[in-house]
């Protein structure tokens, strides 16, 4: 995928002590307004802790069900390398 | 700052900044997004769900204050920046603290108060040139079906009639059309070239749909494929190359050309082509007061609410350090047209290429 460097360089930025919360509401938002945004995933790190990696691969999630980040028991706390990805309604019309 | 002259001036003290951290200097071009609301649901940008502890416009004093009169080109973004409902005084106190030449704002057409906000803007800013540029994804339906607005193309076609029709009683106004190049339009470039041609504005231009974090775009399957820009960027070059232009038009429309043919290579060779200045000469104030070098990245470089709303505080200090080495050290790439145009400024082989064009088009 194009500027590719941005995904790994988003992985390594320290997360605000907000994240989950202002992420998955924003994605709220997006879901109430009928945006053509159907959901979340989380993408892991590739260095993720155990608990990420143990979730389920490619799980759209509504924001209101998604696993909060960093995860209870991540090692890394803020520098945590996982993050939320919106899932847009056209992405599933692609793979469909 | 509101001569280009000036600008011109300033390139060789900005490539010794960039290269020896010194002479230490403000940035030029800067981004203020005094709000992410936006009535848009662009398929290509997820900034409207975003919510913000936004910047008072006290805030924004102060912080326009401690810039002085450095800044040549603001860019007023967005969200949808003409329906921040205090875009004219935003705009008033950038060109009293800033004397900026240029005020740049996009927009997506929507709301009927658009005209109105943007004469006040025109008349309070005599001295510096308004841009207003309408957004438009493509003619007709497949502009309501991009944006995710039913009635947005006609609403885009009622504010540019009224726009152009400012423009006899301001002579610092400028209206241009925008079209975000992304997979929902490569294939159509060719109809909005067309429209744009008969549209009777002052510009047109394109920028291509990118991943970035301001927009939450990361990772997103927006971008066209080489190729297919490739195919569709050919045809806007040969239309624009086969058109006459007088005055800084030549000059404007060549720098234009070259910004196509290096989102072309940045997209083929997937590197920091020509040197970015973006954390030297162009920089972004995001809605809560956050400073970014630009809005591909993001870095939080720190918050003005933290630093007495002192700009120079975060821009002379340590934590920006760090980010300048990696773009220095070509860690990013990216086509944003903002920084992709300042940075053109700064490179020997553009100017050389835009001054040539010039002189064989005289």
């Amino acid at each position: 995928m194009a500027f590719d460097w941005l995904n790994r360089f988003q992985h390594h930025l320290e997360k605000e002590p907000d994240y989950a919360a202002k992420t998955l509401a924003a994605y709220r938002l997006g879901m109430k307004a009928k945006g053509p945004i159907m959901g979340v995933v989380v993408q892991p790190a590739p260095n993720c802790c155990d608990a990420a990696r143990r979730l389920p691969a490619g799980e759209v999630y509504h924001p209101d069900q998604a696993p909060i980040l960093p995860l209870p028991d991540c090692p890394q706390g803020r520098r945590c390398g996982c993050v939320y990805r919106p899932v847009m309604t056209y992405q599933q019309a692609d793979e469909g | 700052m509101d001569s280009m002259a000036g600008v011109l001036l300033r390139v060789p003290l900005f490539k010794l900044y960039r290269r020896l951290g010194w002479p230490r200097m403000l940035p030029l071009n800067l981004t203020l997004s005094p709000s992410p609301k936006c009535n848009s649901r662009c398929l290509t940008c997820n900034i409207w769900m975003k919510r913000e502890r936004e910047l008072t416009l006290d805030e924004w004093d102060k912080v326009l204050a401690s810039l002085g009169q450095t800044p040549y080109w603001f860019t007023i973004s967005g969200g949808e920046p003409l329906m921040y409902p205090h875009v004219v005084e935003l705009a008033q106190l950038a060109y009293e603290h800033c004397r900026p030449g240029v005020i740049n704002i996009p927009t997506n057409g929507i709301l009927p108060t658009i005209p109105e906000r943007v004469e006040r803007i025109a008349r309070s800013c005599p001295k510096s040139q308004v841009i207003i540029n309408l957004s438009l994804d493509g003619a007709g339906e497949r502009h309501d079906f991009i944006r995710g607005v039913p009635g947005n193309f006609k609403k885009f076609e009622q504010r540019l009639e009224q726009l152009l029709s400012l423009r006899s009683r301001l002579s610092n106004l400028t209206v241009g059309i925008h079209s975000v190049v992304s997979v929902f339009n490569v294939g159509h470039l060719d109809e909005i070239i067309a429209y744009a041609d008969q549209a009777g504005a002052d510009q047109f231009i394109t920028e291509i749909a990118e991943p970035r974090v301001e927009l939450d775009t990361v990772g997103l399957p927006i971008t066209p494929s080489p190729e297919s820009y490739a195919k569709a960027i050919d045809r806007l070059i040969a239309y624009v190359e086969s058109k006459r232009f007088t005055g800084v038009a030549r000059i404007t429309e060549a720098l234009r050309v070259e910004y196509y043919k290096l989102v072309k290579r940045i997209l083929d060779e997937q590197e920091q082509v020509i040197a970015c200045y973006a954390g030297w000469v162009s920089a972004h104030i995001y809605a809560d007061g956050t400073v970014w070098p630009c809005c591909v990245r993001a870095d939080n470089l720190g918050n003005l609410r933290d630093h007495n709303y002192d700009f120079k505080e975060i821009w002379f200090g340590e934590k920006i350090q760090e980010v300048r080495r990696s773009i220095a050290a070509k860690e990013c790439h990216c086509p944003l047209a903002n920084a992709s145009y300042t940075n053109m400024l700064h490179d020997i082989g553009t100017l050389a290429r835009v001054g040539a064009k010039v002189l064989r088009s005289g």
